[in-house]
């Protein structure tokens, strides 16, 4: 039972308690109060100087890392743009032409286009009295690929 | 006089009341005076710092922020990428690369004094620096010396070089030495449309063609990183950045074909060769849309190795140099005649092979009786006579405004810088001779462009479209943002127009025709062949041998896609139907190829078609197996 309780408890009529030890003991409780708040403080502001000083390692990290990012990117593109260089004149026409001349191809000859004279079954001319004649035309499967 | 008297006493009394009345008061009073004096010089002196203080906090805070900021901030400008220029199909014809700039500290190889008077010692040995590095940047180790000798803190020693080219500079360590990245412009395809790409200067500046008149568009906006720096002068890598990204420039998609583009250039300068000419151009233009296909010059450059000496050559002839257009210029004065009503399609002129107009005679290039010609015949024939009695038919003014309609005497419309209006005078100024003159295509002048335009007009059914060499931007999302519709305007009827097309047909296959060489084989094709003698520059009259060969036309006839007009400076022969004709041939087959129209002539009969074609299949067979002898060496090709 704490002496503040006693205090409560005191019996009408009796003779008044000396707060000194009363006072004594609530000194003992205060300076252990005292201790863990200091400890906390001391704790609490250790962890602020480790926490900032672990921020400003991990922004420094972060810092070398998006400068090593940014490096490597401008290599990147600083790379593409030279293969877009090189692709662009390795597809240069007047390149291509003389490489194919010196492979022995020779420029296409005029365009036509081709009149037919008869009909092809590709044509649906299967279905002509002279069907089987058309068939047996050989220039077929050149034309059509219908059986 | 008793008041006077009594402040003088109370002093007095008060005097005594305050001597030391013993030695120790009397130091005592003098360590208080001493300790009153020492309060009072550190009041002085704490409101001097007040002071200060707050002119330094407060009334020049900006000042002596900024001057801290400027001993601790750097401000690096991060270069703008110029935007790429891509033919109609998307090949790049121009864009950028980083480029290595070699610069050097001149004062860095001299001994100086530091700001605390210590003295500095020599970086390096000039000389050695300049040997070392005078093979790596391809200058010579002499001028290099002569650089690092100037007094000046910052001296270029080579620029535009290849990125590799400054690694190889840094892994050198040279003291006073250093290297920038810049970006340096680079054309893959060399000189394809040189002229009109253009180019940029070593700083990144547009200097002419299309860099130059779209420069807005491709230069993009400078960044800036602020960045803060330890007193050594080495970044701060933590510290907060202020970073401003540059703009990259847009990017521009012309209306070039790069396939056909390079077959005029390549045909052109072909012509050159053969035709001993001075000079070449070749503009190739899409009907209806006012596209141009290919803008070729010869002689042309390298714009990534380009010379002085070669200023001559960058200019874009077809839209700079203006020339008489001849007769190429006489199925726009038949058209005006036929949309003004002055003539018939089917009417018949009596053409003797000269008329005398004033003192002045003109004649046809053939000797001929007097014939009965219709327009068509006269064209077909090119002849001047002919040509004379229409336009004497329509008249002077409506000439002149029909010519303005097809577009002579002002630009095209493209806004080139430079290009030229071409000559036609006003009706008021026209001499006797003057209707004679200009309906055969002389006393006035045309650029290429103008002239392969106003043939587009007559392709399109006789609406001129403003032409163009810009399709669109490319932003960054990757999309094509269009460019705004040509202008176009009606300058004859679809009927003459058609009318018109059906007789410059008759001018490639009629009898006696002269533009016969301008056939395309499995294609219809139209046109005019030019040829016109030189102005002489500067004077009067004409140059007796320099012409200039001109042939004008399209494709297909009945629904015309491709336009080619074809320009020979100074060539011999110097007739256009020999000359420029078959230029045209060839570049109107490889943009119709290209462009995938189908041909329109009279085709064969299938039983041919398989013989040519295994008449051709042999032939190749044959090539293959001489060229596999020749490389075998087992034959000599000779």
């Amino acid at each position: 039972m704490s002496a503040i309780a006693s205090v409560l408890r005191r019996p009408v009529g009796a003779a008044p308690v000396r707060a000194v030890p009363r006072l004594e003991l609530v000194g003992e409780r205060l300076r252990s109060h005292v201790l863990a708040y200091t400890l906390l403080t001391v704790l609490a502001i250790a962890a602020s100087v480790f926490g900032a000083v672990a921020l400003n390692a991990t922004a420094a990290d972060a810092a070398v890392a998006a400068r090593d990012l940014e490096r490597r990117i401008s290599e990147a593109e600083r790379q593409h743009a030279e293969l877009l260089v090189t692709v662009s004149t390795l597809e240069d026409p007047t390149r291509i032409r003389e490489l194919a001349l010196a492979m022995g191809l020779v420029p296409a000859g005029p365009a036509r286009h081709v009149t037919l004279v008869r009909a092809l079954p590709a044509d649906g001319a299967h279905n002509a009295p002279d069907a089987e004649l058309l068939l047996a035309d050989e220039l077929k499967p050149i034309l059509s690929v219908e059986p | 006089m008793a008041t006077e008297r009594e402040p003088r006493r109370r002093a007095r009394a008060e005097a005594v009341r305050r001597a030391p009345t013993s030695p120790r008061e009397g130091a005592r009073a003098l360590a208080v005076r001493r300790m009153r004096v020492a309060l009072g010089l550190f009041v002085v002196l704490a409101l001097a710092s007040v002071g200060q203080l707050v002119n330094i906090q407060v009334l020049r805070a900006d000042e002596y922020a900024d001057r801290g900021s400027r001993q601790r901030v750097r401000t690096v400008e991060l270069a703008a990428t110029r935007g790429r220029i891509y033919d109609r199909d998307g090949e790049v014809l121009a864009t950028s690369v980083t480029a290595a700039t070699v610069f050097a500290d001149p004062r860095a190889f001299r001994p100086s004094e530091t700001p605390d008077g210590l003295l500095r010692p020599a970086a390096g040995d000039a000389a050695d620096v300049a040997r070392r590095l005078a093979p790596i940047v391809g200058r010579d180790a002499a001028w290099i010396e002569d650089r690092l000798a100037r007094d000046a803190h910052f001296v270029y020693l080579a620029r535009q070089l290849d990125h590799a080219v400054g690694q190889q500079v840094l892994e050198l360590g040279l003291p006073g030495i250093g290297v920038l990245a810049e970006p340096r412009r680079v054309y893959p395809a060399g000189g394809l449309a040189a002229q009109v790409v253009g180019f940029t200067g070593v700083d990144d500046d547009a200097l002419a063609g299309i860099e130059l008149h779209n420069d807005t568009v491709l230069r993009g906006r400078p960044g800036s990183v602020l960045v803060e720096r330890a007193p050594g002068g080495i970044d701060i890598a933590p510290a907060p950045r202020e970073v401003e990204p540059p703009q990259v420039g847009t990017d521009l998609v012309l209306t070039i074909d790069r396939g056909i583009q390079s077959a005029a250039e390549r045909i052109a300068a072909q012509v050159v060769v053969d035709a001993n000419a001075r000079a070449a151009s070749v503009v190739v233009l899409e009907v209806g849309t006012g596209e141009v296909l290919a803008m070729a010059n010869v002689p042309t450059f390298d714009p990534n190795v380009r010379l002085e000496e070669d200023q001559d050559r960058w200019r874009n002839r077809a839209l700079t140099d203006v020339f008489e257009p001849g007769s190429i210029q006489k199925a726009l004065t038949v058209a005006a005649a036929l949309e003004a009503g002055a003539i018939g399609r089917e009417q018949r002129f009596d053409v003797a092979d000269r008329l005398t107009i004033a003192d002045k005679t003109f004649s046809d290039v053939s000797q001929h009786g007097i014939e009965s010609w219709t327009a068509a015949d006269v064209l077909a024939r090119s002849s001047n006579v002919g040509t004379i009695r229409i336009a004497q038919a329509l008249g002077a003014a409506p000439l002149h405004r029909a010519l303005l309609d097809f577009g002579y005497g002002r630009p095209s419309g493209l806004g080139w810088p430079g290009e030229a209006s071409g000559l036609l005078a006003d009706p008021e100024d026209w001499w006797s001779t003057s209707l004679p003159t200009i309906a055969i295509g002389h006393g006035t002048a045309v650029t290429l462009m103008q002239i392969a335009n106003a043939y587009a007009t007559i392709a399109n059914d006789g609406v001129q479209v403003q032409p163009r060499l810009v399709r669109g931007t490319v932003g960054s999302d990757g999309n094509l943002t269009p460019s705004a519709p040509p202008a176009s305007h009606r300058v004859v009827s679809a009927s003459t127009a058609r009318d018109v097309r059906s007789m410059l047909e008759q001018a490639v296959i009629g009898s006696g025709a002269t533009g016969a060489l301008a056939a395309v084989p499995g294609h219809r094709v139209a046109g005019k062949t030019g040829t016109a003698l030189k102005p002489i520059d500067g004077g009067t009259g004409y140059h007796e041998d320099r012409y200039v060969a001109s042939f004008v036309g399209f494709a297909p006839v009945e629904a015309p896609r491709i336009v080619v007009a074809v320009m020979v400076d100074e060539p011999f022969p110097f007739y256009g139907g020999v000359v420029a004709a078959p230029v045209f041939s060839e570049v109107m087959h490889a943009a119709l190829l290209a462009r995938r129209v189908a041909p329109d002539a009279e085709g064969v009969d299938l039983a041919t078609a398989i013989a040519a074609a295994e008449a051709a299949r042999r032939r190749a067979l044959d090539d293959a197996e001489a060229l596999r002898l020749a490389t075998e060496g087992l034959v000599t090709v000779g």
